[in-house]
């Protein structure tokens, strides 16, 4: 193969190697908040046996996703509507639920993220998957509001997208 | 190097056809273009799905595997008794409901049966009867209702509703 071809293959590599490093050192709001989503999922899985000072521990990781005026509200099927305000009544709950349930694996899928022309405010639209054990397995749309306060990305609102609609 | 090429027995045109001039450089260009079309076969023509719940039993089972149809839409509209997959947030994660209502139509659950514009539904698939009460409920231009055919369980547990065509995914194939 000709000597230029080599060249501008090599020129190629080390402009995506470039391209690479750039994103890993600076990462987009939209991956930086998708992170940040998982790193939620993982903070909201229960493990088996857990302690009870595990479990408050975990439930304030968890609260600390969110900010302090958060409003959640949840429509769980074959529940009644779930309403909390404020980062205290959440970490209450997540505490109670945690106790609750034994062991439950949370995950996300499909975490769509649209960050607002001004980069201190996002939505996040995702997919959760709760398995706890020995129950059926909930399956939710949310949507995340989040904003941008002292360089972190937390949730100050959340609700649930009716993927089928009865209104 | 040239003479030995001209001393090399040249294939025949069969093989020329059938392997081309250099059978490993067909291999991986065949191995190539198979993987791809798998790629854009699975995720734009049959997505393929693990059915995991009992809102379609007797119809579908648990953890049976299934296909979904992403073309067939483009030609028409859903029709009433088709069993469709709609979309979450993506399609990780979807739904798998039958159509009973179309747009226009006027949906309602009275003593247990699918009353379409006030006439009952004739639905073969539904071997078990239930209790559901739900008023009527008009669809929009773009709306489907979407239900599914395990109507042995409470309607509060029952995900079931309306979804716009943007929402559906494709026709369950099997």
């Amino acid at each position: 193969m000709r000597r230029w071809v080599w060249r501008v293959l090599l020129a190629v590599g080390f402009l995506a190697i470039g391209v690479w490093v750039w994103t890993l050192v600076f990462p987009s709001p939209e991956r930086v908040i998708r992170k940040r989503l998982t790193e939620l999922a993982k903070a909201a899985t229960v493990s088996g046996n857990e302690s009870q000072l595990a479990a408050l521990l975990n439930s304030q990781k968890v609260a600390g996703f969110f900010t302090g005026d958060i409003e959640i509200n949840l429509d769980v099927p074959g529940n009644s509507q779930q309403v909390l305000n404020g980062r205290d009544e959440l970490a209450q709950q997540a505490m109670v639920l945690r106790s609750a349930v034994g062991s439950m694996r949370v995950e996300f899928y499909d975490i769509i993220v649209t960050v607002a022309p001004d980069k201190s405010t996002a939505e996040a639209n995702l997919t959760l998957v709760a398995r706890p054990a020995g129950r059926d397995k909930i399956v939710l749309e949310l949507k995340f509001r989040l904003n941008k306060a002292e360089g972190e990305w937390r949730i100050y609102r959340l609700e649930t997208v009716k993927t089928l609609s009865l209104l | 190097m040239a003479s030995d090429v001209e001393n090399a027995p040249s294939p025949s045109w069969v093989q020329t056809v059938l392997i081309g001039r250099n059978p490993k450089r067909t291999a991986v260009r065949i191995v190539i273009l198979v993987a791809m079309c798998l790629l854009v076969f699975n995720r734009f023509v049959l997505v393929p799905i693990r059915v995991e719940g009992l809102s379609m039993m007797p119809t579908y089972h648990d953890h049976r595997i299934n296909f979904v149809n992403r073309v067939v839409y483009h030609f028409h509209k859903p029709q009433r008794g088709d069993v469709v997959a709609i979309r979450t947030s993506g399609i990780s994660i979807m739904y798998m409901k039958r159509v009973i209502g179309l747009p226009g139509e006027t949906v309602a659950f009275q003593g247990g049966r699918a009353l379409i514009d006030g006439e009952i539904l004739n639905e073969p698939y539904i071997k078990c009867r239930c209790d559901w009460e739900l008023p009527p409920r008009q669809l929009g231009p773009d709306e489907y209702f979407l239900v599914g055919d395990n109507r042995s369980m409470p309607a509060s547990d029952h995900t079931m509703g309306v979804a716009s065509m943007a929402r559906i995914v494709g026709k369950v194939l099997l």
